[in-house]
C-alpha cells in the first residue's frame, strides 16, 4: 500500500510564543474555505497544548475529529525531534496519512517551546513557520538564529503589547527585511486575530498552491 | 563496487564501498561491519528512543528512584526480566530466519513479541521505532529484498514492525553479527533509560557513563542467557514494573512518551 504525501506545516518558535494560538486562529480560516487540518503538538513536559486545541477546535467547533489533534512527547529534546531524529513526529504522521489521505489537506505539527536555533527537518515539514513575540524585545529579528534567518515564515507576535515593553515595529521590521531579504513576515496579534489572514493566505498559497479542498464541502465553523 | 569523490582538497579515488572485499578483522569481522554496528548503536541513529523512560520519570515523580544504584538496579531488572528474555531472545530468532529468508516466520515472532507487550506505550513505541529504523537502514541498503518485504507487510498492516525484529533484519542485512545485534539493542535500551535520567536530573554525565560501564556485565549475561533461547520459550515478568508503566500513560504532565 502506498500513501500519497499530505503538506506539512511546521511551527516552531519560543516558550509562549503563541504557537498553539496560532494554530487556534488559523485553522478556523483555512476551515472556512474548506481545508482540513490535523494537528500533532509536541509538548515538552505536558498535554496541555494538545488538550486546548483539542478541545477548542475539534470538540467545540467540529473543525476536526477529536483523534485528529495528537499530543506527543519529546522526552525534553523539543528541536531534536522535529530535526535530527524526528522518528516519532515520522511515525505519526504516516499513521494519519494512511488513514486520512482521502480527506485531509494539511498535517499542522506544533514544536515544543524551544530556542532561536528551532528548524524543521525537510523530511518532517515541507514549510517552516518561526514565530517570535515583541516581549522579547526588538532585538529579537537583529539576533538572527536558525528559525529567524531560515523559516519560511517568521510571524512577529503580540505587536500590541510593543508600547508596554519599548519595543519599536519599525525596528523589527527593518531587521527583519535585511536579515531575511525576500522571506516574508507577518505582524500579528493572535488574541485579536490581527494579521492572521496573511498568514491563512501564505500557507494556501505557498503549501497548498492555492489547489482546491479534497472535499469540497465546507466544515462547521 | 567504486566510487569516485573529489573535493577542494583533491580528488580521491576508487573508495572501495564493497563490504565483502574488505577483509580487514579483527576476530572475523570486517571493519565495516564493526563501523555498521556502531552506526545501529549510536543514540544519534535515528529512531526517537530519547523520547522513551520506560516507567523511569514515574518512579521520579513517585520519588521511588532517587541515585545512581537505583538507575543501575531499575535497568538491570528491565534487561534480565524483560528486555533480555522477550526482546533479546525475538531478536535473535528474528535473525535466524532473516538468514534464511524466511519471511512468514519473522512475521510469526513479530506478533508473539508485539503481543507480549502488555503496555500500549510501550508497544506503539516500539513499533514506531521499529518502522522508523528500517525506513532509514532500506534509505542506504534499498537492494535488501527482506527488508523492503517486512516494511512493505508493515505499511500493508500485515505485521508491526516491533523494534527487536526491525533490528535483527537490518543487522543481517548489513552483515551484523547476530551477537552484536543483541548487544545494540540492549545498549541502546540502557543508554536511552541512562539519557532520560540524566534529562529527569537524577546522574550528572560522569554518572551517567558509570552506570553503562557498571550494567556491561549484565547486557553480556543477558546476551549469554537469551541467544539460543527458542521463540516458543519467550518470557518476560516483571509485574511491578508493568504496573509502573501503566501508571505512566495516564499521567497528564510528561516528558517522556514512555
Amino acid at each position: 500500500m502506498t500513501f500519497k504525501r499530505i503538506p506539512r506545516v511546521g511551527i516552531g518558535g519560543p516558550v509562549g510564543s503563541g504557537k498553539t494560538m496560532l494554530i487556534e486562529q488559523f485553522v478556523p480560516l483555512l476551515s472556512q474555505i474548506g481545508y482540513r487540518s490535523a494537528i500533532i503538538s509536541n509538548d515538552v513536559v505536558s498535554k496541555e497544548d494538545a488538550d486546548r486545541m483539542r478541545r477548542n477546535l475539534a470538540s467545540e467547533r467540529g473543525l476536526m475529529p477529536e483523534s485528529l489533534v495528537i499530543g506527543l512527547a519529546t522526552g525534553g529534546c523539543p528541536h531534536t525531534a522535529v530535526r535530527e531524529d524526528p522518528s516519532m513526529n515520522l511515525s505519526v504522521v504516516e499513521d494519519i496519512e494512511s488513514a486520512h489521505n482521502k480527506e485531509l489537506d494539511l498535517i499542522i505539527i506544533e514544536s515544543g517551546g524551544d530556542n532561536i536555533t528551532t528548524t524543521f527537518s525537510p523530511a518532517l515539514a515541507d514549510y517552516f513557520i518561526y514565530i517570535i513575540d515583541v516581549a522579547g524585545g526588538d532585538k529579537y529579528p537583529r539576533k538572527r538564529g536558525l528559525g529567524i534567518e531560515t523559516c519560511d515564515l517568521l510571524i512577529i507576535n503580540k505587536i500590541d503589547l510593543a508600547p508596554h515593553v519599548g519595543a519599536d515595529l519599525k525596528i523589527m521590521e527593518r531587521d527583519a527585511k535585511l536579515i531575511r531579504k525576500d522571506k516574508p513576515f507577518v505582524f500579528v496579534n493572535c488574541k485579536t486575530g490581527e494579521g492572521i489572514k496573511e498568514v491563512a493566505d501564505n500557507i494556501v498559497k505557498d503549501v497548498l498552491f492555492d489547489l482546491p479542498p479534497k472535499i469540497n464541502k465546507k466544515l462547521n465553523n | 563496487m567504486s566510487t569516485r569523490f573529489s573535493n577542494k582538497l583533491g580528488r580521491i579515488d576508487n573508495i572501495n564501498t564493497n563490504q565483502h572485499a574488505d577483509d580487514t578483522s579483527t576476530s572475523g569481522d570486517s571493519l565495516l561491519n564493526e563501523v555498521s554496528m556502531l552506526q545501529l548503536g549510536d543514540s544519534f541513529f535515528p529512531t526517537g528512543m530519547y523520547t522513551t523512560s520506560s516507567g523511569l520519570e514515574t518512579l521520579f515523580y513517585d520519588g521511588k528512584i532517587k541515585s545512581k544504584q537505583d538507575i543501575i538496579e531499575f535497568i538491570t531488572v528491565c534487561l534480565l526480566y524483560q528486555i533480555g528474555p522477550a526482546d533479546c531472545a525475538a531478536l535473535s530468532n528474528a535473525y535466524n530466519f532473516a538468514k534464511e529468508e524466511n519471511i512468514s516466520k519473522i512475521v510469526e515472532i513479530d506478533n508473539i513479541l508485539f503481543s507480549m507487550k502488555l503496555i500500549k506505550e510501550i508497544r506503539e513505541a516500539s513499533t514506531r521505532s521499529g518502522r522508523q529504523l528500517l525506513n532509514c537502514v532500506l534509505s542506504f541498503v534499498p537492494e535488501n529484498t527482506l527488508i523492503s518485504s517486512y516494511y512493505n507487510l508493515i505499511k500493508n498492516k500485515t505485521a508491526n514492525g516491533i523494534y527487536p525484529v526491525a533490528l535483527a533484519l537490518a543487522s543481517n542485512g548489513l552483515h551484523i553479527k547476530k551477537e552484536r545485534a543483541c548487544l545494540i539493542l540492549l545498549y541502546g535500551f540502557t543508554v536511552s533509560i541512562t539519557g532520560a535520567a540524566l534529562r529527569l536530573g537524577i546522574l550528572q554525565h560522569i554518572e551517567g557513563q558509570q552506570v553503562i560501564h557498571e550494567l556491561k556485565p549484565i547486557m553480556t549475561t543477558v546476551i549469554h542467557n537469551n541467544l539460543n533461547r527458542h521463540f516458543s520459550h519467550l518470557w518476560q515478568f516483571s509485574p511491578s514494573i508493568d504496573l509502573v508503566q501503566m501508571k505512566h500513560e495516564r499521567m497528564d504532565s510528561k516528558m517522556f512518551i514512555t
